[in-house]
């Protein structure tokens, strides 16, 4: 079952590129979008197949596939990684659908979204540590040619950086994984956690540290995330919806599946340094969105500030901070992805995302009033406001991670309010006041008789922000969807540094 | 943007502020047809209002013109029906500036007088005015001075509806067919209508008793029309708007007379106040707008998306026209006159207008559309 949600975007994007004779753009976009259609709804059968109450892994898959190398084709979904899965699945038929006007090579343009798209389904479904690394880097080259390809005027600086920063990151995971084997002495590169008694403290923090550092720079955290910026503001919108909503999940997936999943012990002793180190990510990201005038740079900072927040969570490791950091990386999935569509349209109309030029864009008649008001719930949403996404899993990461960091924890406080300024200056700049997509002449006559021509926005261009939206509204109100989905996972998760620790001093398991 | 310089040339010149073309001419004679069918309305209401709702403390059922049966009260509820508010907003700026005779008349002993007697007869048999009287003394010569400027507005709109809608005949009719046309109709009504008498009496029990007599000598267009394009034209009130104004930074002139918010000045862009735009006006003259007009808007970019921010456009071309005609009728002096004297009168008028307009929305004079 599970093999088929890697079939579909792959066999998809071969028969898209292999296609004999021309086809229209209109036509390979209807293609590519059925195909994506398909996608979403395996992955609602894969869905319907899970069984909440139960902690391991599920629907396995499994068969040798280079024996000798130790790769194993063993696929599996678990509470952590279905949402992640159904995630992916309704993200990239959004950025399906949010792409129009291909001035060129349509056909490499999709095939690439649906291989994307596959690689992203195997890794968070990859049971093997070799075979997760292989779809972990088969997603790279993909992205690196829709940035530099399908970019904007300085794509090749950005696709570029881009490149290196997560080539290194590949480096480093398969560094820990190989080294992982060679140390431990098991070579089939399962995913199972490993004892003080099996490897040293000191090679495990290694390890670790290899692993953290790869995985930073994929989420990505500070230092480690000037690549990012740069990229979301020269890809397209769909390119930012996909590398926002889905591509960063594989870092904070690979965070808790690999850095806690294979090193319980060491994480437990690094926790209190990882939790500062998150501190310092929110902080930054938020204090760095503040200054920045470029909308899609702001909405990209705001992701370096609320990545924070899922290593603040995986640092303390409880049952309901594992949780919040299932429920932050699908909020924040949904809610960046839907802010970088509004950025999107906002572009598209007024040719400029400058926030010391645009004013006013909520003018119920000549503005953009409707993308106005879903900009206003992205943000609301982004800033934790309760009745939407971003609260329950700001409240479930902070409040499951107060006991065991209590400064961490209210730094990340302070920076989940720094949302609210970062963002709110961007709504008064862009969406309040007298209309305007020109700089200020500082003469408050002449402003006052600029004529603004903004294009209306159709209500196809809107519908994919909308049902983001909803989305967001709805996870807010009735969270125990999610919550009873990856509960049982998470919860296993948080038990295993106590449970590894307890089986490595012979006490009872618990 | 026409300087000051050149608006003085082109007034003493007798040519048109707006540019002739014809996309202006159906622009204006449209959007003065719906213009008239909606001061129609309010013409009605006001008169409706200084006659009916006498000096009533609770003018609940104001804007109802007598019709108290429960479908016009749905609808009204339902706000199926004109923005009577911005007619009032309108006689509130014209109370609050006043300027002209009819500001002179109210400030006099005669009007003072009438006021007595007035109220002297109402409070006898009404309780709460009885009591209201003797502790504010001024109240009910106050509401009697608004009574009597909202009968002159109405007065003064019933003229200009009138006028409005004879002028959309005319031109379906061929017989204006260019801006230059459209300004000397208005012009030529408004000159015809100048010295029709504005007078108004009430009925209190069964004696009649006059608030602007016929012997105050007001007349339509010294006494009304001027004070009313001073107030709602030029000076305007600086709330309700786009833009909010900090009086206490000193950004409103502390002089009532360098006021520069009305409707010349007004930015079209909406928000639903009656202020800087009077976008109550444009959504009346949305529901009464011709059909050639509406067509003409949806073929513009945003098609019927903005349709009342493209008449607030047309709207005050329209008043940069109806302007042009009171000023066109108005000089002291004939334009071909050749006294070296009277050249100069007309000249130091044509410049006190125009170093008023000149910073008006005067960039819709020959915008292209």
């Amino acid at each position: 079952m599970l093999s088929a949600l890697l079939l579909i975007p792959f066999a998809g994007a071969l028969g898209l590129l292999c296609w004999p004779g021309e086809l229209a753009t209109e036509r390979i976009r209807r293609a590519a979008l059925a195909l994506l259609v398909l996608q979403l709804l395996w992955s609602l059968r894969v869905l319907l197949a899970f069984d909440p109450a139960d902690a391991g892994l599920q629907l396995q898959e499994s068969f040798a596939w280079v024996e000798s190398l130790g790769l194993d084709y063993r696929l599996g979904v678990d509470g952590l990684a279905m949402p992640l899965v159904l995630i992916n699945a309704a993200l990239t038929l959004v950025s399906g659908i949010c792409t129009r006007d291909l001035s060129q090579r349509p056909r490499l343009y999709f095939a690439l979204l649906l291989v994307i798209s596959g690689a992203v389904n195997g890794a968070f479904m990859a049971r093997n540590l070799l075979l997760f690394f292989l779809f972990y880097e088969l997603e790279l080259i993909p992205l690196w040619l829709l940035i530099s390809i399908w970019g904007g005027a300085n794509r090749s600086y950005a696709a570029t950086k881009f490149l290196i920063f997560t080539a290194v990151s590949g480096v480093l995971i398969l560094g820990a994984f190989l080294g992982l084997a060679l140390f431990t002495g098991q070579v089939d590169f399962s995913i199972t956690p490993v004892t003080t008694s099996q490897l040293g403290m000191g090679t495990q923090l290694v390890l670790l540290g290899a692993l953290l550092i790869g995985f930073a720079i994929k989420i990505p955290l500070v230092p480690f995330h000037t690549w990012l910026p740069d990229a979301h503001t020269e890809a397209s919108t769909p390119v930012s919806v996909l590398l926002a909503g889905v591509l960063l999940k594989l870092g904070t997936y690979g965070l808790l599946r690999f850095c806690l999943g294979l090193f319980p012990e060491a994480w437990a002793l690094l926790s209190p340094a990882l939790a500062v180190w998150a501190a310092v990510s929110v902080l930054y990201g938020s204090l760095a969105a503040i200054a920045q005038r470029d909308m899609k740079r702001m909405v990209a900072y705001s992701s370096v500030g609320h990545m924070g927040y899922i290593l603040l969570a995986a640092a303390a490791a409880s049952p309901v901070s594992m949780l919040g950091a299932v429920f932050q990386m699908v909020s924040h999935g949904l809610i960046s992805a839907l802010l970088f569509l509004l950025v999107g349209v906002v572009y598209r109309k007024t040719r400029t995302r400058d926030l010391e030029v645009l004013r006013g864009l909520l003018n119920p008649e000549r503005g953009l009033p409707f993308t106005g008001t879903l900009m206003i719930l992205g943000v609301m949403a982004s800033a934790g406001m309760p009745g939407m996404a971003g609260f329950i899993s700001e409240f479930l990461v902070f409040r499951g991670s107060m006991a065991a960091f209590p400064l961490a924890t209210v730094l990340c406080m302070v920076g989940s309010g720094l949302t609210a300024v970062y963002f709110l200056l961007l709504v008064n700049r862009a969406f309040f006041g007298r209309l305007a997509v020109t700089p200020s002449s500082g003469d408050a006559l002449a402003d006052s008789r600029l004529e603004v021509r903004l294009p209306p926005v159709a209500l196809r261009e809107t519908l994919p922000a909308t049902a983001l939206a909803s989305a967001v509204v709805g996870l807010g109100l009735l969270p125990w969807g999610l919550g009873r989905l990856s509960e049982q996972a998470t919860s296993a998760m948080a038990r295993l540094p106590a449970l590894v620790a307890a089986l490595q001093g012979g006490g009872p398991l618990s | 943007m026409p300087s000051s310089d050149a608006l003085v040339e082109s007034l003493l010149a007798g040519r048109t502020l707006l540019a002739d073309t014809p996309d202006h001419l159906l622009q204006v004679l449209d959007v003065l047809e719906s213009y008239g069918d909606v001061l129609d309305a309010y013409s009605i209401n006001l008169i409706y209002q200084a006659e009916k709702q006498f000096l009533n403390p609770f003018p609940v059922f104001r804007f109802l013109d007598g019709d108290h049966s429960p479908a016009k009260i749905w609808r009204h509820l339902l706000h199926d029906r004109i923005n009577f508010e911005y007619a009032e907003y309108c006689q509130k700026a014209m109370l609050w500036h006043g300027t002209g005779g009819l500001d002179a008349y109210l400030d006099s002993e005669a009007f003072a007088a009438n006021c007595a007697r007035i109220v002297a007869r109402k409070t006898r048999r009404d309780l709460l005015l009885g009591v209201l009287n003797p502790l504010f003394p001024q109240f009910l010569g106050e509401l009697i001075r608004s009574a009597a400027t909202t009968h002159a507005l109405g007065q003064f709109w019933r003229v200009m509806s009138d006028l409005f809608l004879d002028l959309a005949r005319a031109g379906r009719d061929g017989r204006v067919d260019s801006i230059a046309a459209v300004v000397t109709f208005i012009r030529d009504g408004l000159v015809a209508a100048a010295g029709a008498p504005i007078t108004y009496a009430v009925e209190i029990g069964d004696e009649r008793f006059w608030v602007l007599p016929p012997e105050a000598g007001l007349t339509f267009l010294a006494d009304v029309a001027v004070p009313y394009v001073e107030a709602v034209f030029l000076r305007g009130t600086p709330f309700l708007g786009t833009v909010s104004f900090n009086a206490q930074a000193q950004q409103i002139s502390p002089d009532q007379a360098r006021f520069a918010y009305g409707a010349l000045y007004a930015d079209p862009l909406p928000t639903m106040g009656s202020g800087i735009p009077p976008s109550l006006l444009m959504q009346d003259m949305y529901r009464h707008l011709p059909e050639r007009l509406r067509r003409w808007y949806e073929g513009g970019l945003r098609g019927a998306g903005d349709m009342r921010v493209k008449i607030c456009m047309s709207f005050q071309k329209a008043m940069f026209c109806v302007t042009n005609a009171a000023i066109a009728g108005t000089f002291p002096h004939p334009l071909d006159s050749s006294d070296p004297r009277e050249r100069a009168a007309n000249r130091a008028y044509a410049a006190a207008w125009a170093a008023r307009l000149c910073v008006a929305r005067t960039d819709c004079l020959d915008a292209p559309d």
